[in-house]
């Protein structure tokens, strides 16, 4: 194995840092505003929930994109660690000497800035939407892009009037200011060493193979796999220690990979949300504009599909589009690499089938065809950026879709979350629904098999009579859906 | 009545702050820079809604390497806090009476050895029954304050004649503040024993005087300073004092810089929120639906400690007849004492809870009469000169209330509007739509008189810029923008000229919260106030300088003493000096004018003081709070608002589609600062009436504390089309510059949201028969649905407790 590195390497508005020792295990808030002075970026829930801390990154192993362009992250869930190999960009390193940028001064000529504690965290939002190639300037995307930054004064509208009166050809790109090729070479070549900080309480390693990362499980059996952390992060700054050894697997450039082949779609460990999105925005979107309503822009750009599924969550938003598309994971770090269907997957609340030293390296999915009919549905008390009281996914194929109403249906499948100890799918509701028409009898003995399959409780989310009646209207909804599959976008 | 004209959008100063805010560079106070030696302030809270202390135990603590001290109650020379009755501990002593309630304070060298450290201190409590609800408190007869009532007419009389009554009851929870910035204060120790102390407080006077006390020291070593906060909304008016206390008994122990900055989470469980009100009414009316007679009685939870609800409780009752005459009324209320954290100020106070109950009275009246609830508000809309006096025997005057339900209804196509939604609602099988109109009227004036005064100080340097400072706390609200505009144009100067400074008691003592929608009203009017008297020395200094030759005036003859010293003669009639565009003139004189900045280093070498300090108190105002009587209010904010929502069907989910917004204030001091608050206190009140859930669980722990969990609107939940307006007038004369409060009133236009989506379940079946009376603020998804299908929720439920 090749020889280890001590420290991460980022770039801050454009200053090469070392990181080494505990500064590595510090939140990427902590260490801007404590250890460096950077107190632009602000902390407000420490949970990825509000956007003050929102700052600019190029990690360039992600590529999706065809240039690499800065992106909004959450600076308050995520370590300096690993932030190894980043480009990073703080509201500080904005405005030039003696002008502001133009969304700065878009800010200040809309009255956008009140109490001023949300602003850097907004500007830094709006300014990463600017960093796009030309974005086309409508109100929706500008407000898809602030779906992560939360204002208590505003009322956003004059936040939305500055980013509309910004002319997206005179806002230059960071990339020439903090994107230097001489930096990204460094960052290139660094980030082939692999990683290992350790300190008195804690051990971060980072290898750069999946080879390695697999005998580096075997070696230490209690090497805390991450993926992005988005949650771990969150624990972390709620009071739970940083787990003393951690493995990340964001130096194998493989696991960045999205491909398709045969009908399905396989998605490596590191693909982000944001690059999910991106590849099935033409593939499936039903699922492109799922993903919309799910977290935040910042927290997309950060958080992995795979860490999304480990994760197991019962309310998981990704999770019943996976099961109803006959998601299956690979598996490496056992006696041999293996596939497991996502069905088999979860044991429990918060439990995976895995075998001890197990992980998922990368997950695959069905793309639905031309005659399937894939709805996901998420029931929050917010619409956008809340974690779903109930969600679910129906993918149903039928025959003689000229005469709807007599179609059968040829293959259903059914998935719930938010409404057991795991992510459901309804097998005894798909079993029974084979062959039959849609009709108000059917529906409901499919409705009684749904119920008996899913055992809701009541939490701050929802009571179980609501969950209850949810489950029944989103499988309604589907229904009258399915007949009206040209009408797919007037429930948005 | 004459068609109101509408103000149009006027040139507006940017807040002051902006610069800084979009550069990152505002400073908060946990952007300040560490001392060397400075310690990380953390708290440990009670985790049971009531219990008695068994045992503390701190050793563990102390023996954790990084952890300086611990302290206790003991640790403390005056242990009861308060503005009303000092009936809160700042530190628990036998008992804890909600989760949250804090304990004991720790310093520490590190956030690691805090976070160890706060682990390790064990409490031991015997678990005590606790009082979870406004019924439960009722039960037991746990009050605060005694009961109070504003009555007019005779009630009982109207009701026997009436041709219709109807009777309700009304849920109103409460919502957390979510200011971004959560609750900090840093304590610099000083020699002598004197303390420094920042804090993210809107009342730097109360917080300066409870770390006196707390610490066993003279107000005067302790000097708070208020630089800016990032956001208050009310939460930040009584109860950061007590951080600040903390930080400040750390300080003490140690003589040592002690930083306490709260996460969100340990803010949301340790402070108080709005206060939840239950209301129970019967009203009386006739064919027509105008009111004969109200009889309401308003239930305050105020939480374990009285904090401000009985004056919260104070301003909703004598805001339950909003904008409507009610001839015969009986308004009582009470504050019952809880095990939650104690409830406090936030935006309105206690205004929302009586324009709430008025307002959602106007919609069941016009269900019951079949009527639209838009012509039931007119028909009882306040209007001269029979119907114009409020139940607490306040006159309206100025009164525009009537001209702006006009105006707004014509200029949004209301009745038009009425009648696409009737027709949709026939139509859509996805969606059910909901049109309300709603209204304000909320009084400007704190209810209690001693809080209405106010003062400032005015610094003229010697290149003619100006420092000023009083006791408002700038909060985002922009008052600090307004300030430095209404003393920018007292001297004809660009408001660039003009600094305020940061907000400290050793400037200005005494000082009120910035709060009630005051803070420019109070320190405007005694910084103006300052302004004139300084006016008046420089104006009749500029008489007699300008009449000198040049050679002659003090600036070139003072240093060698040449000419005799100017006397200013203090009767001269100075009204005729123009301060306008930088220059001094005689309006006579145009062309012989001097620049300020001339005049200003004149007055200097003629040893004319440049400084002033005023005091301002709120006119003819006298509430007496016994007898429910007296006028309460200097004046009142007016205006009107109406929504359009869409609710799924299916999911409950409430999509706002449109609203349209018509204030009056007065003669705004800077437009679109008042616009800005007018968008944003509305979409906060919107966030309430909707999605902003407090969840607490059976033992009282409220589950909701994060944004996670607690859903304030983001940019997607505001209206998709939000028009927002104000109309001219010009007849406030009671105030400053004839402008007129904004803080608080825009978000009680937020009812026409809820009354929205009251409105939208009157098109649907089961409302008609069963009655939406039971609808709860907020009206969440859930809530939404529960009222669309009552029989599903029944057979659900009915199965969970067979």
């Amino acid at each position: 194995m090749a020889k280890y590195r001590d420290f991460a390497l980022l770039y801050i508005n454009g200053q090469r840092h070392e990181i080494r020792g505990e500064e590595a295990f510090m939140m990427l808030t902590v260490y801007l505003r404590y250890q460096r002075g950077l107190t632009g970026t602000k902390i407000v829930c420490a949970e990825g929930d509000c956007g003050a801390c929102t700052v600019l990154r190029v990690f360039p192993m992600t590529r999706v994109a065809k240039t690499l362009q800065f992106e909004a992250i959450n600076a308050c869930i995520i370590t300096m660690a690993q932030l190894d190999g980043s480009h990073l960009v703080t509201i500080e390193a904005l405005a030039s000497e003696h002008s502001l940028s133009a969304v700065q001064e878009a800010v200040v000529r809309n009255h956008g800035a009140q109490c001023g504690f949300c602003t850097p965290g907004m500007v830094m939002a709006l300014t990463g939407f600017f960093q796009k190639d030309r974005p086309e300037l409508s109100e929706q995307l500008v407000k898809n892009h602030l779906t992560g930054n939360l204002c208590r004064c505003t009322g956003y509208t004059s936040l939305l009037t500055a980013a509309q009166s910004v002319d997206p050809k005179q806002v230059p790109l960071l990339n020439p200011r903090y994107l230097q090729a001489r930096a990204l070479t460094d960052t290139k070549d660094v980030t082939k060493i692999p990683l290992h900080i350790k300190t008195e309480a804690h051990e971060f390693l980072a290898p750069v193979s999946l080879k390695d990362a697999v005998s580096l499980r075997k070696k230490n059996g209690s090497l805390r796999l991450i993926s992005s952390g988005t949650d771990l992060g969150v624990q972390v700054n709620k009071g739970a220690a940083i787990p003393a050894a951690l493995l990340s697997l964001h130096l194998i450039p493989e696991l960045y990979k999205i491909t398709s082949l045969g009908g399905r779609v396989r998605v490596g460990a590191r693909v982000n949300l944001s690059e999910l999105r991106r590849y099935c925005a033409q593939k499936i979107p039903e699922f492109a504009s799922f993903l919309d309503i799910f977290a935040s822009p910042q927290i997309k750009n950060l958080a992995t599909l795979v860490g999304n599924i480990a994760n197991a969550s019962p309310i998981g938003d990704t999770l019943p589009f996976l099961l109803v598309t006959e998601g299956i994971v690979h598996l490496v770090g056992g006696t041999k690499p293996r596939d497991l269907a996502m069905l088999d997957l979860y044991s429990g609340y918060r439990q995976l089938t895995l075998k001890p030293r197990e992980f998922i390296s990368h997950v695959s999915f069905k793309i639905p065809q031309q005659q399937d009919c894939l709805r996901l549905y998420k029931v929050s008390q917010r619409k956008d950026l809340d974690i779903s009281a109930v969600n679910c996914a129906f993918l149903f194929q039928t025959t003689g879709s000229d005469h709807k109403a007599a179609a059968k249906i040829k293959t259903a499948r059914i998935a719930y979350g938010g409404v057991a100890a795991n992510v459901q799918r309804c097998e005894e509701a798909e079993a029974y629904l084979l062959g039959k028409t849609l009709t108000e009898e059917t529906q409901g003995k499919a409705l009684e098999l749904i119920q008996a399959a899913l055992s809701p409780q009541t939490d701050l989310r929802g009571s179980l009579a609501y969950r209850r009646v949810m489950i029944e209207s989103l499988f309604r909804r589907y229904c009258g859906e399915l007949w009206q599959r040209d009408d797919r976008h007037a429930a948005t | 009545m004459l068609p109101l004209e509408l103000l149009r959008p006027e040139p507006s100063d940017p807040h002051d702050s902006s610069l800084p805010h979009v550069k990152g560079q505002s400073e908060f106070i946990d952007d300040r820079p560490f001392l060397k030696n400075e310690l990380l302030v953390g708290i440990v809270y009670s985790s049971h809604a009531h219990a008695k202390i068994l045992s503390i135990e701190t050793d563990a603590a102390l023996a954790i390497s990084g952890v300086t001290c611990v302290l206790t109650y003991k640790d403390l020379q005056h242990n009861a806090w308060g503005a009303i009755f000092p009936d809160q501990p700042f530190l628990a002593v036998h008992e804890v009476n909600y989760v949250g309630e804090v304990l004991c304070v720790l310093g520490a060298e590190n956030s690691e050895a805090l976070r160890l450290g706060l682990k390790a201190i064990k409490v031991d409590y015997e678990i005590l029954p606790a009082i979870l609800s406004i019924r439960a408190a009722q039960e037991a007869e746990s009050f605060i304050g005694s009961a109070r009532l504003i009555e007019r007419g005779r009630v009982e009389t109207a009701f026997q004649g009436a041709p219709h009554t109807l009777s309700g009851h009304l849920t109103i929870r409460g919502a957390e503040h979510f200011y971004l910035e959560n609750q900090s204060a840093l304590v610099y120790p000083k020699e002598s024993g004197q303390y420094e102390v920042h804090s993210s407080t809107q009342h730097p006077t109360e917080t300066q005087h409870l770390v006196a006390e707390a610490l066993g020291l003279q107000q005067n070593d302790v000097v708070c300073i208020a630089k800016r906060l990032g956001g208050g909304f009310g939460g930040k008016e009584t109860q950061a004092a007590p951080f600040a206390v903390y930080a400040a008994m750390v300080a003490k122990a140690t003589g040592r810089a002690a930083r306490l900055v709260l996460s969100k989470d340990d803010d949301m469980i340790v402070t108080g929120k709005r206060n939840p009100f239950e209301l129970n009414y019967r009203v009386a009316f006739d064919q027509d639906g105008r009111i004969l007679a109200l009889d309401i009685q308003l239930f305050a939870d105020a939480g374990a400690y009285a904090d401000l609800s009985t004056a919260i409780l104070e301003r909703a009752m004598a805001h339950v007849d909003n904008a409507y005459f009610l001839p015969a009324v009986r308004i009582e209320g009470r504050v019952c004492r809880t095990h939650f954290h104690s409830h406090t100020a936030f935006r309105g106070f206690g205004g929302p809870k009586g324009v709430a109950a008025i307002e959602n009275i106007m919609e069941e009246i016009a269900r019951r009469l079949g009527r639209d609830a838009l012509d039931i508000r007119k028909l009882n809309c306040y209007q001269g000169p029979d119907r114009d006096v409020t139940p607490y025997g306040q006159k309206l005057e100025n009164n525009l209330l009537p001209e702006l339900f006009a105006k707004l209804e014509d200029s949004c196509a209301y009745r038009r509007r009425r009648l696409e939604v009737e027709q949709w609602n026939l139509e859509s099988q996805r969606t059910l739509r909901g049109l309300s109109m709603t209204a304000i009227k909320f009084g400007i004036s704190f209810t209690t008189r001693f809080l209405n005064q106010g003062n400032a100080l005015i610094n003229i340097h010697r290149d003619g810029s100006i420092q000023v400072s009083t006791g408002a706390v700038e909060m985002g609200q922009g008052v600090n923008t307004r300030i430095a505009r209404l003393v920018a144009e007292q001297f004809g100067l660009e408001s660039s000229r003009v600094r305020l400074m940061p907000t400290s008691t050793e400037k200005n003592a005494n000082t009120s919260p910035t709060a009630a929608s005051k803070g420019t009203d109070l320190n405007g009017s005694a910084a103006v106030l300052a302004c004139e008297r300084i006016k008046r020395r420089l104006a009749a200094l500029f008489m007699q300088v300008i009449e000198l030759e040049p050679e002659k005036w003090p600036s070139q003859t003072a240093g060698l003493g040449m000419m005799p010293e100017i006397h200013l003669d203090e009767n001269l009639d100075a009204s005729a000096v123009i301060f306008a565009s930088g220059q001094v003139y005689r309006k006579a004189q145009p062309e012989k004018a001097m620049s300020f900045q001339s005049l200003v280093a004149e007055a200097y070498f003629n040893r004319v003081s440049l400084s002033e300090y005023a005091f301002y108190k709120v006119p003819l105002i006298g509430f007496n709070k016994l007898s429910g009587q007296g006028r309460a209010f200097l004046y009142f904010t007016q205006g009107v608002a109406c929504t359009e929502l869409e609710l799924d069907r299916c999911t409950g989910h409430v999509k706002v589609l449109r609203t349209d917004i018509l204030m009056d204030l007065g003669r705004p001091v800077n437009y679109e600062l008042d616009i800005g608050q007018i968008r944003g206190g509305f979409i906060q009140g919107l966030g309430w009436m909707t999605s902003e859930n407090l969840f607490y669980d059976q033992s009282g722990r409220l589950l909701s504390h994060a944004p996670s969990t607690y859903k304030i609107p983001s940019v997607h939940d505001i209206p998709r089309q939000f028009n927002v307006e104000l109309v001219k007038n010009e007849g406030n004369h009671l105030n400053v510059r004839g402008t007129k409060a904004v803080g608080e009133p825009p978000l009680m236009l937020c009812f026409s949201v809820w009354n929205a989506i009251k409105n939208a379940l009157s098109y649907a079946a089961p409302y008609s028969e069963q009655g939406l009376a039971d609808l709860p603020i907020p009206a969440t998804s859930e809530q939404i649905l529960r009222a669309l299908k009552p029989l599903e929720f029944a057979k659900w439920e009915r199965g969970l407790n067979e």
